[in-house]
């Protein structure tokens, strides 16, 4: 980094001539948009492979949280977002794709240098964040260890800095509304049809589009106050922030409120350096209670019936469409969550000697959890309301000696760590039934009638992970560095012959550029090589006490004139719990030209998971239970990693970027065998992992989404459909092919037909500044996916009219079948339109103001799909349920409009 | 790496794993949970029990969907779930329960078959830790009497699983071996000879009413097994069900109380078991399946049921009445099950010599409820129509109201979950099914049941009849709907496999092998010793 200057005039000049300042509308603050002109360009071709996204790279659109900031920016980092649930996304960030199969596959988050996750992450102001940097790599994690086996979001935020006084504040207010839902008949069409149909059918009198008035113009209004101050040797940093979010859902909200307070002292002639950081923050959610059942039942609500309660208080619902209820009435049902978060952190930095540091760290975290769900009895029998609140402390201590060495064309690094982190987890639940007021929701535990069995609960547990590390780094000529490092790390979770694992990895990068025979190549600005090879260990998927074998409770029953709770195990304990190993070989380059306005950097990785903890099916008998977490199979990913930035115009009033970041990557589960305690465990087939929901869709035969050795993790496995097959009396069904040729076509009969995780993923984004107006557009793009569209084949299927209303289209095609089939499996593809900013950086000649920034932005404008479901943006990338299942729980698209403005003083 | 830094590395590891052992604090081990003498006994035989109910799918002998009670009932001329429409189709599962076309990769299958295992497997687990902490902890007595009512437990537990699955693993210990899978004449002694051994050990009490022994599994629940046991050993004794060629139940043995008895004297020697403990028919046959149904001298063996204390679940009620039925009662339900069009003439509906029955197990015709007529959307009245029943009723005018529906429970107007807990308790063995049985038996001995036959029939009114094993079969129907039995009965009579109802036999169903259910396909698959069912393919 340069040094800084103070003068106006400089700064002035440097907002003028500099591309960065058009970063960070909406939270960026003047004090940290000057800094960053004077940062070098952001991919500093010498960072490694370890992606640093600073402030001019992240979204410049509207940004509710750091995630936001971070979607589509780096390449092989997938965040699943734009029309989801804004706090869905917190469970949707992955790092290279899913690489356990049963857990931990969120990256760890290291918010200045405290061991975070992503739920504490969301709840940064994300004009707080100075960068993110992406460790993907097995060397570049190994100072994390197993915490880090998922990949590594490294965050820094704004700290003060010596200068003068300071004061910014940031705003921005958005408006959100619909411009894209599901496409049913309306009341009149159902009227008619029904009518044609001649089956029973009520009219309610009322012409309702239930889709619509579900939703609302959503509404954002972000603000951002923060003052630094100090000098060089003592400063400081305090911000606070207010953020509030009324989605385009009715009832759905957010709100978080954020106090942040960083220090720094230097001492004994500044030999020591003191760094303290408070953060506080304070998010309050309102949730759907149920998502799907929300879109679900205003989608197949029958149209001409009222939205509000009639005149007798209640709500018109037909008892024959008993999947779905009044949409009015399921938004009266609550689920509001509460969050605190304390998170605070004190380093000690010492040199000991001119080559020699030391540095002692300590972190302490907590985070307070509370949720309250209530279920009026309009919408559940007797009512329901639930309390819940979970706690957890995070103690992390480590020290760390440096030693770095440099004689002559020599340099040496080495570093001795010893880390210790401990956790303890309590919650407690309380459940009642039986509520005698809908008015109470769930601040009146006490008027419940009656707490069920395992209504009411609480636990608690305490993990602990202790690490040592080592590692040395010597490079030769400033040219060629060869790096080792090892780490041992010992977990409670594990079984107790096996608390110890040991990870070691080792890289070499060479500075081709610095060689002599390249340095008067003048069009070759950088040229850097690098490969690495590492293992690290993962738990993610163990959860405390696994590998005991611990006796729980397992119901209540009448013993001897009483009902007696008693104790059983609930799982086969495997004792032999040992650490997943995940080895990554990589091997990349960084090219820069004509003065690094043409960069690349290009990586390419294997990483193999073996010893793969993963809930294995086993044979019963002799198994009591079907499942058993064992150390067993193994795993492969590999990818290609490719970012692109061209600057084709840099001029003093015009500059012209563009950035691309693609990421290529296959995974496959290689393995599902093996040994157990000479108990031989075979592969087990395909095995379901996710299945469509609704009226007619219960159990096995509906399964779309599978786990099947050999394949990428969920594949959809389905019958093939040759077509529509016209019956006798008009309508339409699936005809099946006889795959298996048993003689006829049939759930039976299912062949791999497509993937659900995409093959390729794509970011991109190109900016423009002209004097002081800036310009920026974001896209985002997955290919080679696909979808299964069970929201077109439930809606679409006539057998369900008219207790269920269905599309516009469904009586031309007149299909009345709901089998599933591939026929509403489409391709996923699609490149979305994130946003579009434009800026103007006012030029201020006043005493008070010593910045202004204003700018505007539209938000997700459009996407190019040939995907016929509402959105492609569904849950592409985290194995679960809803991988590659487009089910009735799509929100509506909606495109957000937000003016920003950020001044200082 | 120097010495310092690796005596450093291993001074700091050592520390390190101190720190790393696992204290839970809310979990017990074994040496917790098995502290005293009645901890011993809760958590080893009280805590079977909990697998007699349950509280969703495949779990629990009857009141959850897609387990034991479905695949015994909804696969026969007794009931079905047609698809109506949106509702029930569930890609194809029902149709399939009922043509015959189950699969072997079926998720419930598999699900009823995990169910049963487990219960298996904790009975096993169970048995060896009264040996191992029952030893000191109980005298012999105690220690025979608390591993009798686990083995008498288990033996229940195998006697559903051979009896859905014909040949099936036996495993008997907590050991991790390859199970073994002998014929099913083998598992079936081995069954009866458990039940046999433990009888005697079990309480001689009733225990459908509330107090002491209630929900146990006693001396009346082991003899009334022992009767079916004995009943069916035609079927249970055959190896090899699909050559058409059964042994003689005259020519299987049995000895009861030092006396060798062929099967239909060993089912009556079972069945004056029953009745000696002083079971006995309830005047009022509604009392056995009303709410507070515990005060019942009839019923045998009970889920107990208690929407506030206990979590079993009854879904039977909810799934079959019509929507607007079961608004007007309060509660939720789901329009799916009825009775078979086969049923419904077998009580004589639309005839004058309809069965009293009939109106006491289904609802039919117009509905009222609290002496009005039940309104549905719409504005029409509720009529149930009992002869329009199809197996797929999308688009016929009855889509929503064809079938007799499930009557039979009171309905409990203030059961929790949607009408799904409720405090009947739910009947698995009852008095009446004794009396047929030995009816039964007395028939296929060539002698007289019309006695037994008429007790039953007297209960509700009915004219007496002739014992013979057509009539026997039809009042088994009429007295037995809606109880899980069906199956049974009509492989026993050699009417399952054949064509019954509107349900057509099979192409190849000749052979019977439909009358044990395929391994499921994943326990093979996990499994590659275990053999398939005749007549299924192995994948």
């Amino acid at each position: 980094m340069k040094t800084l200057s103070s003068t106006k005039a400089v700064v002035a000049a440097m907002l003028l001539t500099t591309l960065t300042t058009a970063g960070a509308k909406a939270q960026g603050q003047a004090d940290e948009l000057r800094r960053d002109t004077l940062t070098v360009p952001p991919q500093s071709p010498l960072s490694g492979s370890a992606d640093k996204v600073t402030r001019d790279r992240m979204n410049k659109g509207l940004v509710n949280n750091p995630i936001e900031a971070l979607s589509g920016q780096a390449a092989g980092v997938s965040v699943t977002s734009t029309n989801a649930n804004p706090m869905a996304m917190l469970n949707s960030v992955r790092v290279r794709g899913t690489t356990s199969i049963t857990g931990g596959n969120d990256p760890l988050v290291i918010i200045d240098g405290v061991s975070s996750d992503l739920a504490t992450l969301s709840s940064i102001f994300p004009g707080d964040i100075e960068s993110f940097t992406i460790l993907k790599n097995a060397a570049e994690t190994a100072k994390y260890g197993s915490r880090g086996a998922s990949g590594v979001i490294e965050v820094t935020t704004v700290k003060g800095h010596g200068g003068q006084f300071r004061i910014s504040y940031n705003a921005n207010v958005a408006l959100q509304s619909v411009y894209k839902n599901v496409e049913m008949l309306g009341a009149d069409a159902y009227r008619s049809l029904a009518q044609r149909l001649g089956r029973a059918w009520n009219d309610g009198g009322s012409s309702t589009d239930f889709t619509d008035a579900v939703t609302r113009t959503g509404y954002v209004q972000n603000h951002h106050l923060a003052f630094s101050g100090g000098n060089a040797s003592s400063n400081y940093r305090a911000s606070v922030g207010y953020l509030d979010n009324r989605s385009v859902v009715k009832t759905n909200a957010y709100k978080n409120f954020i106090a942040k307070v960083d220090l720094m002292q230097k001492a004994f002639d500044d030999r020591m350096t003191i760094d303290m950081g408070v953060f506080g923050s304070s998010q309050k959610n309102k949730d759907l209670f149920d998502v799907q059942n929300v879109f679900y039942s205003a989608a197949a609500m029958n149209p001409t019936f009222s939205y509000g309660r009639d005149a007798s208080g209640s709500w018109s619902k037909n008892p024959n469409a008993s999947q779905i209820s009044p949409p009015d009435a399921l938004l009266h049902m609550k689920n509001d969550t509460k969050m605190l978060n304390f998170n605070t952190h004190l380093q000690v930095g010492m040199a000991l000697t001119r080559d020699l540091g030391m540095r002692l760290f300590g972190s302490y975290t907590y985070i307070s959890q509370e949720n309250g769900q209530f279920c009026p009895t309009w919408v559940w029998a007797q009512g329901q309301a639930i309390r819940h609140e979970a706690k957890s402390e995070n103690w992390l201590a480590n020290c760390t000696f440096d030693y770095a060495h440099r004689w002559g064309i020599h340099h040496l690094k080495a570093t001795l760590m010893g880390e210790y982190q401990k956790e303890t987890h309590s919650a407690f639940w309380t459940q009642v039934k039986g509520m005698p007021s809908n008015s109470f929701g769930y601040d009146n535990l006490g008027s419940g009638a009656i707490r069920p069995y395992g209504g009411t609960g609480s636990d608690y547990s305490a993990p602990a992970l202790a690490s040592v590390m080592g590692s040395v780094s010597y490079t030769l000529m400033d040219r060629y560095t060869l790096a080792a490092t090892s780490r041992a790390d010992g977990s409670s979770m594990v079984g107790d012959d096996h608390t110890w694992g040991f990870f070691p990895s080792v890289s070499a990068e060479w500075d081709a550029k610095a060689e002599t025979f390249l340095r008067d190549v003048r069009w070759l600005s950088h040229l850097s090589l690098r490969t690495g090879y590492g293992r690290a260990g993962n738990l993610g998927a163990v959860s405390p006490y696994a590998s005991m074998a611990l006796m729980e409770q397992n119901g209540v029953v009448p013993m001897f004139g009483s009902p007696t709770t008693t104790m059983a195990y609930m799982r086969n304990y495997n004792p032999d719990l040992k650490w997943e190993t995940r080895s990554t070989t990589n091997v990349g380059v960084n090219l820069g030209v004509l003065d690094n306005r043409l960069m690349l950097t290009a990586e390419y990785y294997y990483a193999k998971t073996t010893d793969m903890l993963y809930l294995y099916d086993v044979p019963v008998p002799p198994f009591t239970f079907d499942k058993l977490l064992a150390n067993i199979g193994s795993m492969s990913n590999r990818g290609l990693e490719i970012g692109l930035s061209a600057a084709p115009i840099r001029k003093k009033d015009m500059e012209l970027n563009i950035n691309l970041n693609v990421a290529w990557q296959k995974n496959r589960l290689e393995s599902l065998e093996g040994n157990y305690r000479g108990y031989t465990l075979t592969d087990p087939g395909a095995v379901p992992i996710g299945q469509l929901n609704g009226a007619g869709f219960h159990g096995g035969n509906n399964n779309i989404v599978y786990q099947i050795e050999g394949q990428s993790l969920g594949v959809f496995y389905l019958p093939h459909c040759t077509g529509l097959e016209k019956q006798a009396d008009g309508t339409y069904r699936y005809a099946i092919e006889d795959l298996n040729g048993d003689g006829t076509g049939d759930a039976d009969d299912r062949y791999i037909a497509g993937q659900a995780t995409p093959k390729m993923t794509l970011g991109s984004n190109i900016s423009f500044r002209y004097k002081n107006i800036d310009v920026s557009l974001q896209m985002n793009g997955a290919f080679g996916h696909k979808i299964y569209n069970g929201t077109s084949l439930t809606y679409m299927n006539m057998s369900a009219f008219p207790d269920y209303n269905v599309m516009k289209e469904a009586p031309r095609q007149n299909i009345s079948d709901q089998t599933v089939t591939d026929y509403w499996l489409e391709k996923g593809d699609y490149l979305n339109f994130d946003y579009l900013t434009v800026g103007w950086n006012v030029p201020v000649k006043s005493r008070l103001i010593s910045a202004l920034r204003l700018s505007c932005s539209v938000n997700n404008i459009a996407t190019i799909t040939s995907y016929s479901g509402l959105t492609p943006m569904i849950n592409s990338h985290v194995v679960g349920s809803t991988l590659g299942i487009d089910d009735k729980r799509s929100y509506p698209v909606y495109r957000s409009y937000s003016v920003a403005a950020s001044i200082q003083f | 790496m120097n010495i310092k830094a690796t005596l450093i590395l291993t001074t700091a590891a050592m520390l390190a794993t101190s720190c790393l052992d696992e204290n839970p604090r809310s979990q017990l081990t074994e040496d917790q949970a098995f502290d005293s003498s009645t901890a011993l006994y809760q958590n080893t035989v009280a805590t079977l029990y909990n697998y007699i109910g349950g509280n969703s799918d495949s779990q629990g002998l009857q009141g959850t969907y897609r387990g034991v009670y479905d695949f015994n009932t909804f696969t026969t001329d007794e009931a079905i779930i047609p698809t109506r429409g949106g509702d029930w189709y569930d890609g194809g599962f029902w149709q399939d329960l009922y043509r015959h076309t189950w699969r072997n990769y079926d998720e419930a299958l598999y699900a009823t078959w995990l169910y049963l295992y487990k219960a298996v497997g904790q009975c096993n687990l169970s048995l060896d830790r009264l040996d191992r902490y029952g030893k000191t902890m109980l005298t012999e007595h105690e220690l025979a009497v608390s591993k009798a009512e686990v083995r008498a437990l288990r033996a229940m537990f195998y006697y559903y699983l051979m009896d859905l699955f014909g040949r099936i693993p036996l495993h008997l210990t907590t050991e991790m071996k390859q199970v073994e899978q002998p014929e099913r004449s083998v598992t079936y002694r081995f069954i009866v000879s458990e039940l046999q051994e433990c009888a005697p050990l079990l309480y001689n009490k009733m225990s459908q009413h509330e107090g002491y022994y209630y929900g146990k599994f006693t001396q009346g629940a082991a003899y009334f097994l022992l009767a079916k046991l004995a009943l069916n050993a035609e079927v249970y004794a055959d190896d090899c069900w699909t050559d058409n060629v059964r042994p003689e139940g005259k020519d299987i043995f049995f000895t009861v109380d030092g006396q060798q008895l062929n099967a239909w004297q060993a089912t009556q020697a079972y069945c004056r078991k029953v009745e000696d403990l002083g079971y006995r028919l309830e005047a009022d046959y509604a009392a056995n399946f009303c709410i507070t149904n515990e005060t019942s001298a009839e019923n045998i063996f009970t889920i107990p049921m208690d929407k506030t204390l206990y979590t079993n679940i009854f879904k039977n009620l909810f799934r079959s009445r019509h929507y607007s039925h079961g608004s007007a009662v309060g509660t939720l339900s789901e329009n799916g099950s009825c009775a078979t069009v086969a049923a419904v003439r077998t009580y004589g509906y639309g005839t004058p010599d309809e069965d009293a029955r009939f109106r006491l197990n289904c609802y039919a015709d117009t509905v009222s409820v609290d002496g009005r007529v039940v309104i549905m959307q719409g504005g029409a009245p509720l009529v149930y129509m009992p002869l329009e029943v199809r197996l797929d009723l999308t688009g016929s005018p009855y889509e929503k109201t064809a079938g007799a529906r499930m009557y039979k429970y009171e309905i409990d107007r203030t059961a929790y979950a949607d009408g799904q807990l409720q405090s009947n308790d739910i009947v698995l063995f009852r008095y009446a099914d004794v009396l047929l049985m030995r009816a039964e038996a007395k028939v296929r001995n060539g002698e007289d049941g019309t006695d037994d036959l008429n007790a039953v029939r007297r209960r509700v009114g009915m004219a007496e009849r002739q014992a013979t094993l057509a009539t026997i079969l039809d009042e088994r129907l009429m007295e037995l709907m809606w109880e899980g039995w069906r199956r049974q009965d009509l492989i026993r009579y050699g009417l399952f496999h054949k064509a019954y109802d509107q349900r057509p036999q099979l192409d190849g169903e000749d052979d019977a092998h439909t009358t044990v259910f395929p391994i499921p396909q994943r326990a093979i698959s996990l499994n590659g010793t275990l053999k398939q069912n005749p007549g299924y393919e192995t994948e």
